[in-house]
């Protein structure tokens, strides 16, 4: 009946209640069978896409990109390699969905330089292929050392004020495009936000672990929900000031909804409270039109969203100009796309990094976007999964929370491309032209296959 | 390159892309569906010498925490396994600590926490309910040693 597991009869001398039998089972190396079969899938996915790229832009195949997609295949078959010898039991699905979802955003920003005529290292993709190995470097760096999530834990107060530095660093710099969120080191500029997003979900999975019952078990019962006390809302109105003074100070609507939307999200599924998420969606609302009133450059995002073809918004500064050839690009590409390297996804301002999704709608059309949609929402499902099966309570609310920050980043942005939501300007996570972006996704890709596999990964006993 | 070789192409790429997505949904089918049920097969009942004259649960006995947990009834009679630190997760699922795979057995159905007093046992909403001591538990219930816990076929008590 339990064909794979393999028993162990206890050795020790114990009271004579039966043979004493241990079962343990070991997960063969299935899971990391599949992933190798899934990624090759996913390494000839992306080289089709490059091939079709350079057939569709310039009429024939130019081998000088292969060497370097060669070393991007080899660093991620390193990482599956490095995962079959420390995480063996780690989710085979994780590593083979960000490598598409990669690989495409490499293709189509190879696209626009095609279509820009940038050589060398002025093109975005060959920095992109730069960034995407480090980033690559760093997740094997992460899975490797890292062998215990719950280290984090012990580091959760580091952890904190290492989040708080990264998001103030760059009041101190140059501001890029309006907003302050950028680090500029002579060539080199980053986004230290992006890595914040990582660090603060580790610091709130910690805070909200311990604190849990008091923000849980206590409260007033107003109709079917019970409220909190006036008293435990301190946390939710920190994490609420310090969203909005990054609306304020850095002028970035969309970090400070993720980081706002991040902490409800956490504290919701760690106490289990809609209350919460009614309060916050409160303050939210109220924060939203506030801001919408007093900061002018929010002001123009939500007119730009809610008439973009007026001329004023069309042509005004900071308008619709962008938002509108997005979504004429989408509506060229209709429901097959007008083929890699066919479309003019080049016209939209920023189209390799904000405005990415509506160049891949472009020339994927629908239905290449939606298998886009499909990919993240497959990626997200497994974070959740991961958190759900989750054996602690703070590994459950940490693989939540960063399952979580993708899902959410994803829908900011394309929600704003798509004008569901109105336009902020966050990356696209994993397809976006952006080292940090990159750097932080792959972490996030690193830590979750490191909580799958401890998930998965202790004795355990079938009865069947 | 033709513009018919391109449109095909163009049309192959996107279906390929759906191909690594329909697999991708395929391998995960199990944990979206649920474990698929299996009948368990009419086995005799292996002839286990219980033990002889168990001593009754005294509230004395509660202060010590179970570190064990013996299956007392169901295919399994007689398998001890030991407790996990703070966590067991019990159901049909694979993912869980402890899986037990019978028509009565919900994917996730019921969880032990170890907390400062003892373990505590959670029902996760299950179909067909966790007994202790022969009461549903609804909600989560600190459990005494020696106490039968019975999920569809199978009971098990904790021991120290």
């Amino acid at each position: 009946m339990t064909s794979p597991t393999s028993s162990v009869v206890d050795a020790a001398p114990r009271p004579p209640l039966t043979g004493t039998i241990r079962l343990r089972l070991r997960a063969p190396s299935r899971l990391r069978n599949l992933e190798l079969l899934l990624l090759l899938g996913a390494c000839a996915i992306n080289a089709a896409a490059i091939l079709l790229v350079q057939l569709g832009a310039i009429g024939h195949p130019d081998w000088s990109l292969a060497t370097l997609g060669i070393g991007l295949s080899v660093l991620v078959l390193a990482m599956h390699v490095a995962l079959r010898v420390v995480a063996s039991d780690a989710d085979p699905f994780l590593l083979p969905i960000a490598t598409v979802l990669n690989g495409l955003g490499i293709a189509m920003i190879y696209r626009l330089d095609l279509a820009k005529g940038f050589e060398g290292w002025d093109m975005a993709s060959i920095r992109q292929i730069a960034w995407t190995s480090i980033a690559l470097v760093l997740a094997i760096a992460v899975i490797v050392l890292l062998r215990n999530h719950r280290v984090l834990y012990r580091f959760r107060l580091t952890f904190a004020l290492a989040g708080i530095v990264l998001l103030v660093i760059p009041v101190f710099f140059r501001p890029v495009n309006g907003a302050n969120i950028w680090v500029q080191l002579g060539p080199f500029s980053f986004q230290p936000g992006e890595i914040g997003k990582i660090a603060l979900a580790v610091f709130f999975a910690g805070f909200l672990v311990t604190a849990r019952d008091s923000l849980s078990m206590i409260g007033r019962k107003v109709l079917w929900m019970t409220f909190p006390r006036a008293r435990d809302l301190g946390p939710l109105l920190v994490v609420f000031a310090a969203s909005m003074g990054v609306l304020v100070f850095q002028k970035d609507l969309g970090t400070a909804l993720l980081y706002f939307g991040l902490f409800l999200v956490m504290l919701y599924v760690a106490t289990g409270r809609s209350s919460w998420i009614l309060l916050g969606l409160g303050l939210f609302l109220g924060g939203a039109f506030a801001a919408s009133r007093v900061l002018s450059y929010v002001g123009g995002r939500i007119d730009a969203w809610l008439e973009p073809f007026a001329r004023a918004n069309y042509e005004g500064n900071g308008g619709s100009y962008q938002l509108v050839q997005g979504l004429f690009g989408l509506s060229n590409g209709g429901l097959t796309g007008t083929g890699l390297g066919l479309g003019r996804p080049d016209i939209t301002p920023l189209a390799e990094s904000d405005y990415i999704v509506a160049s891949l709608g472009e020339e994927l059309g629908l239905v290449g976007l939606f298998a886009i949609l499909a990919l993240y929402l497959l990626f997200v499902s497994r974070g959740f999964r991961i958190g759900f099966a989750g054996q602690d309570d703070f590994g459950r609310l940490l693989a939540v929370g960063l399952a979580f920050v993708v899902g959410l980043q994803v829908f900011i942005v394309i929600g704003g491309v798509t004008r569901v939501i109105p336009l902020t300007g966050l990356t696209t996570p994993f397809l976006a032209a952006g080292g940090s972006s990159l750097v932080a996704n792959w972490m996030i890709v690193a830590l979750l296959l490191r909580l799958s596999d401890s998930v998965r990964h202790q004795p355990r006993t079938v009865i069947e | 390159m033709g513009d018919l070789t391109l449109f095909i192409l163009r049309l192959v790429f996107l279906a390929v892309l759906w191909v690594f997505v329909f697999i991708v949904v395929f391998a995960l089918r199990s944990d979206l569906f649920g474990q698929r049920v299996r009948r368990l097969p009419a086995t005799a009942s292996a002839p286990f010498p219980t033990e002889p004259a168990r001593p009754a649960a005294t509230p004395r006995q509660n202060a010590v925490v179970a570190s064990r947990l013996v299956i007392t009834g169901g295919a399994k009679e007689g398998l001890q396994i030991d407790l996990p630190e703070e966590f067991l997760s019990i159901g049909r699922s694979s993912d869980s600590g402890l899986v037990i795979r019978d028509d009565y057995t919900s994917t996730n159905h019921a969880r032990l926490l170890r907390t400062e007093k003892g373990w505590v046992l959670e029902d996760l909403d299950s179909t067909n309910g966790t007994l202790l001591d022969g009461s549903r538990v609804s909600s989560p219930t600190q459990v005494p040693l020696n106490t039968p816990i019975t999920i569809g076929t199978t009971t098990f008590e904790l021991r120290r």
